[in-house]
């Protein structure tokens, strides 16, 4: 029995999917779900913890189902959303305290001491949250969703907004959790977070799932080597070379991904001088997690055009 | 009590530690006590403070309520309730705390104000009578914090209800039976008053003074009550699944 298990998982609002027929399973490893602002990242973690109510198709936390046994899922999960909501009024072990209180858990005050520590805030934890950075708030929402020993942890975007020195220390917690034994799945769109500490990715486009694998597999399987043009003038049209394949433009700069960068470098350059535009360097490198997720999403652009009045719709009825 | 009382401590906490809205919050009622209770030149009544008092505790709880409105909305908004929504705890009490926290709120402010009424020579009442107070209060505020927190979810936004508060509380006061007795307003006034759920509350208060026990309006209050926290669950779980 895998921690989570989901199949055919659908959501729609109105008539916008915002997850489309998504079956996964995931078991005590750190899962990264990927993809673009409005893809459905933050509605699928809402339907696994049992804040939204699926439309079609069924999902399982520890074999429970979500829709008929919420309960019992939500003893088994610990959520940690994306808005940082922790009372500033209230100290650090307050805040703790008060989940553990919640949690019903034995001995609560012995329990919140001990998360508090874990994470790396016993000195201040009789602080008002007011004077916490936001790094240490992140932390002590993760003491928060500690205190009853879930299974499973849920995070959305844990790093979001934290400076990189606290998003190291969020992401070494994390990974001491799955050494410890726990599931966690978090979303996140920072693909070198995802490259370098989570165990497998999902990257979901559109509600559906692009690309999944391990970080090193999606790499491997692009099969293929990036190209980096910078230019002086950006072309007008779709540059097409064959076998070659334009991937994303920001700024002057294009990439493509191509068999043997070697060999489609000087294609490259040729037909873009055929377009009027001046290459002022070429480089070549191996493809990063970001290559995978444009290969899997589209194009740069493709993925930021999403339809604002849709999304609109969707954050309405998320709340 | 399920999580009830963890809900209420959270929010006692944080509303004990803003001492301005402590404050703020009782400088409406005290000044209606002091500033109409001593100085309105009434020919009706021999000492007009008793008259008015119970009203003025009507209006602590009433404007207690209405502010409480705010605080499972803003829960909404800043991502908290999503974070209670996810324990294993009944979500229900989420609801009842909410509610309970606001009328003991109330109850609060409101002895206050019964103790600077005293303090200004509001008559001394045997300790059943305060009971029977107490009780009503204690009612009225379920009634209206549950209203109150059911108009703001369904609203949704903290301006919508800002304004929705100062629209309604003042006409709500002045349409009750609190400022003057029913045979000295005008026939058109003496009617709103009688459907005035505030008045409900006022003319029990009145009552309990007097040593009679309101069972009317206690019933009444009870029943209307009954009815707003059934809508209010209704709401609430409209806006959490």
């Amino acid at each position: 029995m895998n921690a989570i298990e989901t199949h055919d998982l659908t959501k729609y609002y109105d008539k916008l999917c915002a997850v489309n027929h998504l079956t996964l399973s995931v078991d005590n490893e750190i899962f990264a779900l990927l993809g673009p602002n409005g893809s459905g990242k933050t509605t699928t973690v809402m339907m696994l913890t049992t804040l939204l109510r699926p439309t079609e198709g069924s999902a399982a936390i520890c074999g429970h189902d979500v829709v008929r046994e919420g309960e019992a899922v939500r003893k088994r999960l610990s959520y940690v959303p994306q808005d940082m909501a922790v009372d500033i009024k209230l100290t650090g072990r307050e805040n703790v305290l008060l989940f553990a209180r919640l949690y019903g858990i034995n001995n609560p005050k012995d329990k919140t001491d001990e998360v508090l520590g874990i994470m790396e805030l016993s000195d201040r934890a009789d602080d008002l949250i007011r004077t916490y950075s936001g790094g240490m708030r992140r932390r002590l929402e993760l003491a928060q969703a500690l205190v009853h020993e879930p299974e499973v942890l849920f995070l959305d975007e844990p790093t979001i907004g934290l400076d990189v020195a606290a998003r190291k220390k969020i992401w070494e917690h994390i990974r001491q959790l799955r050494k410890n034994g726990m599931t966690i799945f978090v979303t996140t769109h920072y693909m070198d977070e995802a490259d370098r500490f989570c165990d497998r990715v999902g990257i979901i486009s559109h509600g559906k799932i692009a690309a999944l694998g391990t970080p090193t597999a999606l790499k491997a399987e692009l099969e293929k080597d990036v190209v980096t043009a910078q230019v002086s003038v950006i072309p007008k049209g779709p540059v097409t070379i064959e076998g070659v394949r334009c991937v994303g433009q920001q700024g002057s700069e294009i990439t493509f991904t191509a068999e043997n960068g070697r060999e489609a470098m000087p294609l490259i350059a040729r037909a873009l001088e055929g377009e009027g535009v001046t290459v002022t360097s070429l480089s070549m490198r191996e493809p990063t997690l970001d290559d995978v997720f444009l290969h899997a999403v589209g194009t740069a652009e493709d993925a930021g055009a999403f339809d604002y009045q849709q999304f609109r719709t969707m954050l309405r009825r998320r709340k | 009590m399920n999580g009830i009382k963890e809900y209420i401590t959270r929010d006692m906490i944080k509303w004990l530690r803003s001492p301005v809205s402590v404050v703020s919050m009782l400088a409406m009622p005290a000044a209606w006590l002091i500033f109409v209770g001593l100085a309105l030149p009434v020919t009706f009544t021999g000492n007009y403070l008793d008259f008015i008092v119970p009203g003025i505790l009507v209006m602590t709880m009433l404007s207690s309520s209405l502010n409480g409105g705010t605080l499972l909305m803003f829960d909404k908004i800043l991502g908290f309730l999503n974070k209670f929504l996810a324990l294993p705890t009944p979500r229900e009490s989420i609801l009842f705390g909410k509610i309970l926290f606001i009328t003991i709120r109330g109850a609060i402010q409101a002895t206050i104000i019964l103790v600077i009424g005293i303090l200004i020579g509001a008559t001394i009442l045997p300790l059943a009578q305060y009971g029977m107070i107490y009780l009503i209060l204690l009612l009225f505020g379920f009634l209206m914090s549950a209203c109150a927190t059911t108009i703001a979810l369904y609203l949704g936004d903290h301006d919508s209800y800002s304004a929705f508060n100062t629209m309604i509380s003042m006409p709500l006061f002045f349409t009750s039976s609190a400022l003057m007795p029913y045979d000295v307003m005008p026939g058109w006034l003496s009617t709103i008053a009688h459907f005035n759920p505030l008045s409900y509350a006022i003319d029990a208060v009145r009552a309990a003074e007097t040593g009679t026990i309101p069972l009317i309006q206690i019933g009444l209050l009870a029943l209307l009550g009954g009815i707003v926290i059934a809508i209010c669950m209704q709401m609430f779980r409209r806006v959490t699944v």
